[in-house]
């Protein structure tokens, strides 16, 4: 890549990569259900994905059901998180390995910067990681200096665009084979081409050069084991085996949540993950990775450091009705199967987790005010908790965030959404609890709604304040008598 | 510095989930040291395997394969294996234009494969990735300039079809990953059904559990791949593009299921 590629990706990465931007929710899902070319998109992932992990859950010798017994894996877990991660981290130093508990996004980046200033570092190549895009890292590691590279194809096409990632897992899904094509011929020099197989080898080619010359590599991690004092990532493409065995040294991430206390446990986590994620018995690449280099190894990395991540987390742990959140493995497969994500696709949720998992996570971490949009967005069908490898009731959650957001909440500092709203609520309260008002409102109703019933016996628009009702759809008008009173007539 | 950080933050944790106080008891239960039964029933299992129980594995194996593209060739002994190998470098072309060479593990059963003569003929080089004879830069360069790589593997899952490499000297990681081709050569005692064998023989077996997971602890289903672009899957995004496993089952292989499995 020249060096005005570079100089221009840290332009544009300037302000993309880190935006938070759940305020814009409705803005972006309108502008996504009118681009053609994501809906097809993402009917294609859909029908692919969240099907074949279905499928692929049923293949289970066990049957779905083992998705129980994974709950309660990650619920015990994260009830002695404590424990497990204090576990974690002495296992780790006693393989050789460094660990860094960090509280916030702004500490983690602060220990990452470090240790490359340390190391002289001038390239660092990037496994996947949406923890590090929660971060902000790329960010930081390029305003001081560095020349970073994804190496996920996906992230990889969206870093040379400028963009930010629209899937967990998919993260260049809203990209077509064309856009790619475009891409490439004007940030790499090259000749323009669309086939996929070719756009991959070139890819594979121009990023072989940067692993082989990078001196830090970053990953994330998909599950540590505390017992053994390992982290594992997992990966089909085999970039973030490059990115942790080239490089002088190894930087993970993890959110303090990505962690089982027992190697066997490994077993029911393993299998589930990866048909959560891409519908696969096993993904191509899972390493164990525990340390650095011992004497005598011809490579791995010289130096391992583990940042143990909290950011905000501490706090869903904290709260019972959200505790269960923590379970979540990020494997996307939510995403995969939500009607709402199908069409509004990834971006629209403005953070680095999108999807029914975003819906709940978003708001806990950056302020449920601000994100309300996306938990009211949902519509709690539970096609996610059905997907779920752990099987998390997010429809419950996103439940008691409407809840939060309908009352108001002191400990997470919800103001109540609509006061006017809540109002009406206790309007209609009273008044279906009183049946002469109720009637009288009926009867009005019914005699007033003929101002707005067109020819075709249809209401196609309502007045203030019940316009949002017709906003997206016409409502059949209440019936010229009600039941109640046609019972009494004797039908 | 992170010892601190550690203390405030696990303080943190242990607030939320309201228990500020000792928790050795809760540690015990967490991480049992008794073998349970079952685990002690896998172990019976895996290590009373019989013949036919070995080859119906390998047959779980050749199956897992096929669909993930990797390539399970039962071979009778070292030397077929040999001759396989030396026909794939005269078949197979270097990916990035570089002179014909190939890296190998040091480990026994591939230098018993005796490749430097196998390939002689050829005149292909063959680098073992031990730090004896050279130094680490001079053997990452020439791990680098390999278009195929040959290692062997402490086990092979046969439900998903999964070699699992742990890290030694002398084997070094990147030979499964650089090179173009990867070629595994394992012998069918070392095929094992699944993750629950695989956890089980790592933790309590005797053998295995001295070593441990080890740093580094790889698994590897075929050939690399990716669907980034429009969901299309593709062979060879970063690691290797084609993964070859020998399996050496020799035909009069005896009923040795006292044996310990490697």
């Amino acid at each position: 890549m020249s060096a005005q590629v570079c100089a221009s990706l840290r332009l544009k990465k300037k302000d993309k990569m880190t935006k938070i931007s759940p305020e814009n929710y409705v803005a972006e899902a309108r502008k996504a259900i009118k681009n053609q070319v994501l809906q097809r998109a993402l009917a294609d992932l859909q029908n692919r994905f969240g099907r074949g992990t279905a499928e692929s859950y049923r293949r289970l010798p066990e049957g779905p059901g083992l998705r129980l017994k994974a709950h309660d894996i990650r619920m015990q877990t994260i009830e002695n998180l404590d424990v497990v991660l204090e576990t974690l981290a002495a296992n780790i130093r006693k393989n050789g390995g460094r660990v860094f508990f960090a509280k916030d996004g702004q500490a983690a980046i602060h220990y990452c910067l470090e240790v490359a200033q340390r190391h002289k570092v001038k390239r660092v190549v990037k496994g996947k990681s949406m923890v590090s895009e929660e971060i902000g890292l790329n960010d930081a590691l390029i305003n001081s200096g560095i020349d970073v590279f994804e190496t996920d194809l996906g992230e990889y096409i969206i870093q040379l665009a400028g963009e930010t990632p629209s899937h967990i897992i998919a993260p260049a899904i809203h990209k077509t084979r064309d856009d790619v094509g475009n891409l490439f011929a004007d940030k790499l020099d090259i000749p323009y081409e669309t086939d996929p197989p070719r756009l991959t080898w070139i890819a594979r080619k121009a990023l072989r050069e940067k692993f082989v010359t990078a001196d830090m590599g970053t990953s994330g991690c998909n599950i540590a084991c505390a017992e053994t004092g390992h982290i594992t990532t997992v990966s089909n493409e085999g970039n973030i085996r490059m990115s942790t065995t080239l490089p002088r040294v190894h930087i993970a991430i993890m959110g303090m949540e990505r962690v089982a206390a027992r190697l066997e446990d490994h077993d029911i986590l393993l299998r589930l993950l990866c048909r959560g994620a891409a519908a696969q018995n096993m993904a191509t690449y899972v390493s164990y990775i525990g340390g650095p280099r011992c004497a005598n190894q011809a490579d791995g990395p010289e130096e391992f450091h583990l940042v143990v991540l909290d950011n905000g987390r501490s706090r869903i742990l904290a709260d019972e009705q959200f505790r269960e959140m923590l379970c979540c493995i990020r494997c996307a497969a939510c995403l995969n199967v939500c009607p709402v994500y199908g069409k509004i696709g990834g971006h629209s949720y403005g953070y680095a987790y999108s999807g029914p998992v975003g819906a709940v996570v978003t708001p806990l971490l950056v302020g449920i005010n601000r994100a309300k949009d996306l938990c009211l967005g949902e519509t709690l069908c539970g096609a996610c908790q059905d997907i779920c490898p752990v099987n998390i009731n997010l429809p419950r959650m996103l439940l008691a965030l409407r809840g939060k957001l309908a009352e108001g909440d002191t400990v997470w500092g919800v103001t109540p959404a609509d006061r006017k709203e809540k109002f009406l609520f206790q309007a209609w309260s009273w008044m279906i609890r009183n049946r002469k008002w109720y009637d009288l409102a009926l009867k009005l109703a019914a005699t007033g709604q003929k101002l707005f019933t067109r020819k075709d016996g249809m209401i196609r628009r309502l007045p203030p304040p019940s316009h949002g009702w017709t906003k997206a759809r016409d409502i059949r008008p209440l019936a010229a008598e009600s039941f109640v009173r046609r019972w009494k007539k004797g039908i | 510095m992170s010892k601190s950080n550690q203390e405030e933050f696990i303080n943190r944790v242990k607030m939320a989930l309201g228990k500020p106080f000792s928790n050795e008891r809760q540690k015990a239960d967490l991480f049992s040291h008794e073998m349970p039964a079952e685990t002690r029933a896998i172990l019976e299992r895996v290590k009373n395997r019989t013949v036919e129980d070995r080859k119906r594995l390998l047959e779980t194996l050749t199956e897992a394969a096929e669909p993930i593209n990797l390539k399970v060739i039962p071979v009778n002994d070292v030397g077929a294996v040999a001759t396989a190998i030396a026909e794939l470098v005269r078949d197979k072309d270097p990916e990035w234009g570089d002179p014909k060479s190939v890296a190998a593990w040091q480990h026994p059963l591939i230098e018993s494969l005796n490749l430097p003569d196998a390939l002689s003929e050829q005149g292909v080089p063959v680098v073992f990735t031990d730090l004896q004879n050279t130094d680490e830069a001079d053997l990452r360069r020439r791990v680098i300039a390999s278009y195929i790589g040959v290692t062997s593997a402490d086990f092979c899952m046969a439900d998903t079809a999964t070699l699992v490499m742990r890290t030694r000297p002398g084997q070094a990681r990147s030979v499964s990953l650089l090179p173009s081709i990867h070629i595994a050569v394992i012998e069918i005692d070392q095929i094992i059904a699944d993750l629950k064998e695989l956890y089980a023989l790592l933790k309590w077996d005797p053998l295995k559990r001295k070593e441990g997971v080890t740093n580094c602890m790889t698994f590897i289903s075929g050939p690399s791949k990716t669907a980034d672009i429009e969901a299309t899957m593709i062979d060879g995004a970063h690691g290797p593009r084609e993964v070859y496993t020998f399996v050496i089952a020799p035909d009069d292989f005896e009923d040795d299921a006292d044996a310990p499995p490697e």
